[in-house]
């Protein structure tokens, strides 16, 4: 029981470097916990880009469609608006794609395996089920629809 | 003890958003829109197509299901990092923010006119 003074939580909290570290649990062949870093680093700059483009859509509104048009004037070929759209994209795609793997995953109980006797060398039955395959679709998915969405963007 | 049932709604906003940000992107394919180029889904009559009209509405959830969906995700990491004693400051943060972003969101939907 936590004394005068003692902190009434658990201590749990790794801190926010343990965020951005995909290496932080030292083991072999995880892409797993690189997926989390990825999904988190990409959602809080997704929050960011939110406010970002909730503020621009709006100029229509609050500053007419003549500051919009010259605006878009720059989404055209290699500019820092397009950079910034592709930049969003993949952000975007590959939140969303590992989001799908995660509802599947936690949510729906899918790919995830049977549970099992442990047994050595002790590894999880989840860590062998079919969820690391969908990851790894996850990955090669991102990589080409980031890449077609370049293409829509820059052409 | 009672439980949260935000959690529940952190993946009901998630498989609303799979859909919502389909269509979203969508509307920027040129070869969907009829146009030659991206940036052409971006003048002004194709976007007032996309809000000004009854799919305003569509726009209006896509922007309040990604700010909660956005900003509850966010509360979670911080309260990780800072710990739950911060807690009813950061919900108020996140919640003055909800508030803000929705309103500006609502105006740019509402707000907007003809080209």
């Amino acid at each position: 029981m936590a004394g005068k003074g003692e902190r009434r939580f658990l201590k749990n909290m790794p801190g926010w470097r343990a965020s951005f570290n995909p290496w932080i649990l030292r083991l072999p062949n995880n892409p797993e916990r690189l997926a989390f870093v990825l999904h988190r680093i990409t959602g809080i700059l997704l929050v960011l880009i939110l406010f970002v483009h909730i503020t621009f859509t709006t100029t229509p509104a609050t500053r007419g469609w003549e500051f919009w048009v010259e605006e878009i004037k720059r989404a055209q070929g290699i500019t820092p608006v397009t950079l910034y759209f592709f930049i969003f994209a993949g952000i975007a795609i590959f939140h969303g794609l590992n989001g799908i793997r995660l509802l599947l995953v936690e949510f729906l109980g899918c790919c995830v395996g049977k549970p099992e006797k442990p047994k050595p060398p002790y590894i999880s039955a989840t860590l062998r089920a079919s969820q690391r395959t969908l990851l790894y679709i996850v990955f090669a998915l991102w990589i080409v629809l980031w890449m077609i969405a370049g293409y829509i963007i820059f052409t | 003890m009672g439980y949260s049932r935000i959690q529940l709604w952190q993946y009901i906003t998630a498989i609303l958003l799979i859909f919502l940000l389909a269509w979203h992107f969508a509307s920027r394919l040129p070869f969907l829109r009829g146009v030659e180029s991206f940036a052409e889904t971006l003048a002004p009559d194709k976007v007032y197509e996309d809000v000004g009209g009854a799919t305003g509405i569509l726009a209006l959830a896509l922007a309040y299901t990604a700010l909660f969906h956005g900003l509850n995700g966010l509360r979670g990491i911080l309260l990780e990092w800072l710990g739950p004693s911060r807690k009813p400051v950061i919900n108020t943060v996140i919640i003055i923010l909800f508030i803000v972003f929705a309103g500006l969101a609502t105006y740019g939907v509402t707000g907007i006119t003809k080209p």
